[in-house]
């Protein structure tokens, strides 16, 4: 047995422990547990990265879980390039995430059911990446969905959060559904679930179509798009978007590490880990790099007028996530993975101080009532701004290479969308510098526009907040590092080492420009970052009274914008409605044998005494059981007969 | 005229399963611990299992045949006969109704099912229904002072003599036609005398279709089902929805393959619509309950629309899929039955489902048992209910019905919601008041049995598949 | 024709007296109907050479079955109930559909095939007597079902015994 595979069975240990005997035994100490289980993950985890940069690849199987004909599925561990970066994401932070929690949820009366949930989570998500077939990644896929849920509900005596965590649940489900059928697809073309094989495979059958109803598709494709209907569920893109601002109403710690570090992600993961089936399908990789790149630009303009402090950075989060698919679509998964990476650290940073924000304004999520906080939290400013920097594409700063990256593979790529998404993606780069210093500027500069007792209240949070804050900062500073583009890197001596790392499983491709326009497309960049961020200034700080004013005059727009473009009143119309309505009138008036009693009294008199007769007798209902069963078998028989 | 003693080896584990059960009748004039019958009927349910495996031939000129089939049919009636017995002693006193025929009623309602499992002549395979369905529709009945439970019976009893009628009317049609009641001999004549298109012959089809589903409770003759489960003491609405289930199912399988087996295609064209109703239905109508054991009733429905899609693909490997998903249903299916039970109190129901609020902090136990069960139910792994379900679409897919394994995933998804609402309660909602629960040795080491089969089936399917696989090879 | 003309008769008795049973609302009124139904069903045993179940029907059914039920109506003394009415207002569709279920039915008896004959033609029963034949296969042939049956019976007869019982709680 290879000791890696304790990497995601460390955390589950956990979360036994913490089940049985969090409640009774270990109270205020239940996060010990968890936090260390994971730190050893994330040692064993530090150990994989340097066995992989060796050069090995390690793949083996746990255990056979059942084998019947030539089907089999056990639980194996594929340990490549894409997995370890994936498992240095996860398990750093999750540890760092972990320890954030303890000040976090002080005093919390679930305080040891958090931390067993958060512990199942990352057992669940390690599954996921670590995975070396179709089912157990489904497995990960569902666990991690089911955490959320649970840690979205977190606090299930406010309404508002236990109806996020159905809605996470249900928008899933759409997105799931098309998974399952995608791996079983899979299976059907492949005969089996397993990466290697299928991979291997594939390219012969990149020409292969599939009957279905009559119609010939083409095969790669279908089960391209199948398994990206689950991408666009779990990384909440276009259409099934919906559920992840709603998310933030789980503590905040469970929105840096599942709604913005690793589970959302999980999407992009599945897509760069299918780049061999992706590969093969023009329409698929089109379809990817469009839903990414609209996402992301629908998010980023949502995000623009929000006044939610943590659902400014969801908005942010799925319009990120949208960049990461951009990147996908384009080809260039390497520059998507890379994306997911520095992202992991600066959004959960992101998210982490706010959180700290939070912590001090007593839970108060609304920017427009903040303000000067710079001057009370001078820890969680100096790290949020980073982010923030990191996350506009100030040159330097982790954002900067993986978002220089994408634009420029977009650009230079082969794909025939690429011209278009780059225009997109370069908006949403000034979009979001400007929405994120807007977020910026309203809490922590200017006049504090709380409450005085708010304003009593604010402090800097306990150590055990501000240190992960300055770890993940690290992060959001230097995770950029390895990946810097060649243009740069000739001169200051180092490699693009992320490119050639990931070189074996994602591939790289090369693009098909010059230097100079290279050089362009980065300044460009570069530069509506630096304008998203002036502008910000200019309306925020310069004059304040601007953005109502603007508001006002574009109240359209802005009505728009500020109601998420109705596209919650519109599933509200046209699916949920309809659906309860269904529900309640059809189907229970069918319990209630209202319909039928209504089918079945042809004349109106004979309804009224027919029901009170049935008050009468107990059973007055059996006579319409007998008279459905032989409609039953009349409408078969007649079928049988005429047919 | 000399009379030739038939072999009674095949039907001896019947034979001892009536001996005991008149035993247990007489003994239940002198023994006042009423508990002590079940033991007995536990400790012959040892003796019973141990003849079957030895049990192999055909006897009573070919009307009775008892293979690896009928073989694995009543291991699941043992299980089912076992695990009904040590849930019923301590609901029977809270419910003061403690009185000793039940459990000679529940053997007789188990040989009934026997007797259908191993039934290869239509007239051996009605009355051993109508064995099962007396026994049953008198248990049901049983808490007499309570008008659900008389409503229960009541109801169950009339619209199963409508069943048994339509049943009766397609064995006289086959009979005319064929001149025989023997299902190998009604299939030869229909091969040799080209009937397969004889409308009468449809007729007769669809009559057993129509008696089956109503055993089965599958839609539109399902209507019994939910009244039916709602008003039954509790234990037995677990021994219903599993035992006469699976009773339905093995003589669907029989008659179905056996009898009109040359006409695949026509009854195919008949169950597909009624599996399609019936997943749709059940899992439809259990979102919009408020009562546990109603829930269940149409969960239960639902579970026979996926068990259809076996029968449907009717290849050995959909019948194989059928018995493995009726060996893991009756586990995971009594166990929740068994939490049910737990939480009726003497002037306490437990039987809504807003009373599972907050059981994950009263009762942690209690709790997590459920959620394995809920979670088994809805088809989630590692729990065997999805390694069930896993074969069942498999095997459908396999023989060709993809478009149906789509609808049927559909629908177990939206499952997902009313089962996953109950785990939803119990861990994320606080105690509305303090449950007492009424747990008894009997009761856990029945929960011990399910709870361990359902995750030990998810984790190790293959042995159950196995012998599941074995078993269909000799038809 | 004189065969067709009297089966047809009581075939058509048969159904017009069961209706006549379930449909009147004076219990007593339903066994008397009962009764007349039957002779009738005893008639049609008879023209199908049965003589042993004929009288069986006459002797068991009518003689001992009915007079029970009279029993316990006139025990049971149902003055208030008799104003009730017997079927649920839903009547005419049900009797719609089961009339279209008869009729599609009965369409398909038109390809009716005769099946094999078995060894038992009514010069075979003459020869051996009914009873006498009846006997022989019940304890040989149909000797397993029998013994099924003889169970039915013992569970119909707990089953009465535990919902008759005087106790209602243990």
């Amino acid at each position: 047995m290879n000791s890696y595979a304790l990497i995601p069975f460390l955390p589950l240990a956990a979360f036994v422990i913490n089940i049985l005997f969090g409640r009774k035994y270990l109270k205020e100490n239940a996060h010990w547990v968890s936090i260390l289980a994971v730190a050893g993950s994330w040692v064993l985890a530090v150990m994989a990265l340097v066995d992989v940069l060796g050069g090995n690849t390690i793949n083996f199987d746990l255990y056979t879980w059942m084998l019947s004909g030539g089907f089999k599925v056990s639980v194996g561990f594929l340990i490549d390039q894409l997995t370890v970066v994936m498992l240095i994401v996860v398990t750093t932070c999750s540890t760092l995430i972990h320890i954030y929690s303890v000040g976090y949820m002080h005093g919390d009366s679930g305080y040891y059911r958090f931390f067993a949930y958060l512990s199942l989570f990352t057992f669940s998500m390690l599954m996921l990446v670590m995975a070396n077939n179709f089912l157990q990644l489904y497995f990960g896929w569902e666990g991690v969905g089911l955490c959320s849920y649970f840690l979205i509900g977190y606090y299930f005596n406010k309404k508002s959060a236990s109806d996020a965590g159905k809605k996470a649940f249900i928008v899933n489900r759409f997105g799931d559904f098309g998974f399952g059928l995608g791996i079983f697809v899979v299976f059907l073309t492949f005969g089996t679930v397993y990466y290697e094989p299928v991979f291997s495979q594939a390219g012969g059958l990149a020409e292969a179509t599939f009957n279905f109803l009559g119609y010939d598709v083409h095969l790669m494709t279908l089960i391209a798009l199948l398994l990206f209907c689950g991408s666009v569920g779990k990384s909440a893109q276009i259409p099934l978007h919906v559920w992840l601002p709603d998310a933030m109403e789980g503590p905040t710690p469970v929105s840096a590490l599942i709604h913005a570090a690793t589970m959302v992600t999980a999407g992009v993961f599945l897509v760069a880990r299918c780049s061999p089936i992706f590969s093969l399908s023009e329409t698929a990789l089109m379809v990817v790099a469009l839903t990414g790149a609209i996402t992301s630009l629908f998010a980023a303009t949502i995000g623009l007028v929000q006044n939610d402090l943590k659902r400014i950075i969801a908005y942010s989060t799925v319009s990120q996530l949208g960049y990461m698919f951009l990147a996908c679509g384009v080809g260039a998964y390497t520059a998507g993975i890379f994306h997911l990476y520095t992202h992991a650290f600066f959004k959960a940073l992101l998210f982490l101080c706010a959180g700290s924000v939070m912590h001090a304004m007593g839970g108060e999520l609304d920017i427009q009532k903040m303000g000067n906080l710079k001057k009370y939290m001078p820890v969680t400013y100096m790290t949020m701004l980073i982010a923030s920097f990191s996350i506009s594409g100030i040159p330097g700063l982790a954002g900067f290479f993986s978002k220089d990256e994408i634009l420029w593979m977009a650009y230079a790529g082969e794909s025939p969308v690429g011209k278009f998404v780059w225009a997109i993606g370069t908006l949403v780069a000034f979009l979001t510098a400007f929405y994120s210093f807007r977020l910026i500027f309203l809490t922590f500069h200017g006049k504090f526009r709380g409450t005085h007792d708010q304003e009593h209240h604010l402090h800097e949070s306990p150590k055990s907040m501000t240190i992960p804050l300055m770890l993940l900062c690290v992060g959001a500073v230097a995770a950029g590092w390895v990946g810097i583009p060649a243009l740069i890197g000739e001169k200051i001596g180092v490699h693009n080492y992320i490119a050639e790392f990931m070189k074996p499983v994602l591939g790289h491709p090369e693009g098909h420009g010059t230097h100079a326009e290279e050089m362009v497309v980065m300044l460009i960049s570069i530069a509506v970052g630096l304008a998203g961020i002036g502008l910000a200034y200019f309306m925020y700080i310069l004059r304040p009274e601007l953005p109502a004013r603007l508001a006002q005059q574009l109240s359209a727009v802005y009505r728009v914008l500020f109601n998420k473009y109705y596209v919650d009143e519109l599933y509200s119309f046209i699916i949920v409605r309809p659906a309860i309505w269904i529900a309640k009138n059809v189907l229970i008036g069918i319990t209630d044998a209202r319909i039928i009693e209504a089918v079945v009294n042809g004349v109106p008199s004979a309804i009224a005494a027919f029901s009170s007769g049935l008050r009468k007798i107990q059973t007055g209902l059996m006579q319409h059981y007998a008279t459905i069963m032989a409609t039953g078998i009349l409408i078969i028989v007649a079928i049988m007969l005429l047919r | 005229m000399p009379i030739a003693m038939p072999n009674l080896i095949p039907v001896m584990p019947e034979l001892v399963m009536t001996g005991v059960a008149i035993i247990l009748l007489m003994a239940e004039l002198v023994i006042k611990r009423k508990e002590t019958l079940g033991f007995l009927s536990l400790i012959s349910v040892g003796l019973i299992s141990y003849l079957l495996l030895g049990s192999a031939g055909t006897t009573f000129g070919g009307m009775f045949v008892s293979d690896g089939y009928s073989t694995f049919f009543k291991l699941i009636f043992m299980a089912n006969l076992v695990l009904t017995v040590l849930i019923s002693p301590k609901y029977l006193q809270t419910m003061r109704i403690n009185f000793g025929e039940y459990y000679a009623l529940t053997l007789f309602a188990t040989l009934g099912m026997m007797l259908m499992a191993s039934a290869a002549d239509i007239i051996v395979l009605y009355l051993g229904l109508e064995l099962m369905a007396l026994s049953t529709y008198v248990l049901a009945g049983f808490i007499r002072y309570d008008m659900k439970s008389n409503e229960a019976a009541i109801k169950y009893l009339l619209l199963g003599a409508f069943a048994s009628a339509i049943l009766l009317y397609g064995t006289s049609l086959i009979y005319g036609l064929t001149g025989t009641t023997n299902l190998r001999d009604i299939a030869v004549y229909i091969t040799h005398n080209g009937l397969a298109k004889n409308p009468l012959l449809m007729v007769s089809m669809i009559f057993f279709a129509v008696a089956f589903s109503f055993k089965i409770a599958a839609v539109p003759f399902h209507m019994w089902a939910p009244d039916a489960y709602e008003g039954a003491p509790t234990p037995i609405t677990a021994f219903m929805s599993v035992g006469p289930k699976a009773a339905g199912f093995a003589v669907l399988g029989r008659v179905f393959l056996v009898a009109f087996g040359s006409v695949k295609t026509d009854w195919s064209v008949i169950l597909i619509p009624i599996a399609v109703l019936t997943m749709a239905i059940g899992n439809i109508l259990a979102l919009s309950q408020t009562n546990i054991k109603r829930m269940l009733a149409y969960s239960s429905i639902a579970h026979a629309g996926y068990m259809l899609l076996g029968i449907i693909a009717g290849t050995p490997a959909g019948i194989s899929s059928v018995l493995n998903y009726m060996f893991i249903y009756a586990f995971m299916n009594i166990g929740a039955f068994a939490i049910v039970i737990m939480l009726r109190t003497e002037g306490f129901a437990g039987e809504d489902i807003s009373d599972y609020e907050g059981l994950g902090k009263t009762h942690p136990t209690a709790a997590a048992l459920m959620l394995v069960f809920m979670f088994s139910l809805t088809g989630i792994p590692p729990m065997a209910g999805f390694m069930g379900k896993f074969y069942l679409f498999m095997s459908a897919i396999n023989a060709g019905y993809t478009w149906i394994v789509i609808v049927a995933v559909l629908f177990s998804a939206i499952s997902a919601y009313f089962y996953l609402r109950i785990v939803m309660l119990m861990y994320m909602k606080e105690p509305k008041e303090v449950i007492q629960l009424n747990t008894s040795p009997g009761i856990g080491l029945a929960l011990a049995v399910t709870v361990s089969a359902v995750i030990l089936i998810g984790i190790l399917p293959a042995k159950v598949l196995a012998l599941a696989q074995q078993a269909v090879t000799s038809f | 024709m004189l065969q067709q003309l009297f089966f047809g008769y009581y075939a058509f008795m048969i159904i017009i007296l069961s209706l006549l049973v379930v449909t009147r609302g004076n219990p007593v009124h339903s066994v008397m109907w009962m009764l007349l139904l039957f002779f009738h069903i005893a008639g049609l045993y008879l023209f199908l050479n049965a003589e042993f179940i004929a009288a069986i029907q006459v002797i068991v059914y009518a003689g001992a079955i009915l007079v029970l039920f009279l029993f316990v109506v006139l025990l049971l003394n149902l003055r208030e109930e008799l104003s009730l009415r017997q079927i649920a207002g839903s009547w005419p569709a049900a009797f719609f559909i089961v009339a279209a279920l008869f009729i599609t039915v009965t369409a398909a008896l038109g390809a009716y095939v005769q099946g094999p004959v078995g060894s038992y033609s009514i010069e075979a029963i003459r020869s051996e007597t009914h009873t006498k034949a009846l006997g022989r296969l019940l304890y040989t042939e149909y000797l397993f079902p029998f013994e099924i049956a003889s169970l039915i019976l013992l569970v119909a007869v707990v089953g009465a015994v535990v919902l008759a019982k005087r106790k209602l709680r243990s």
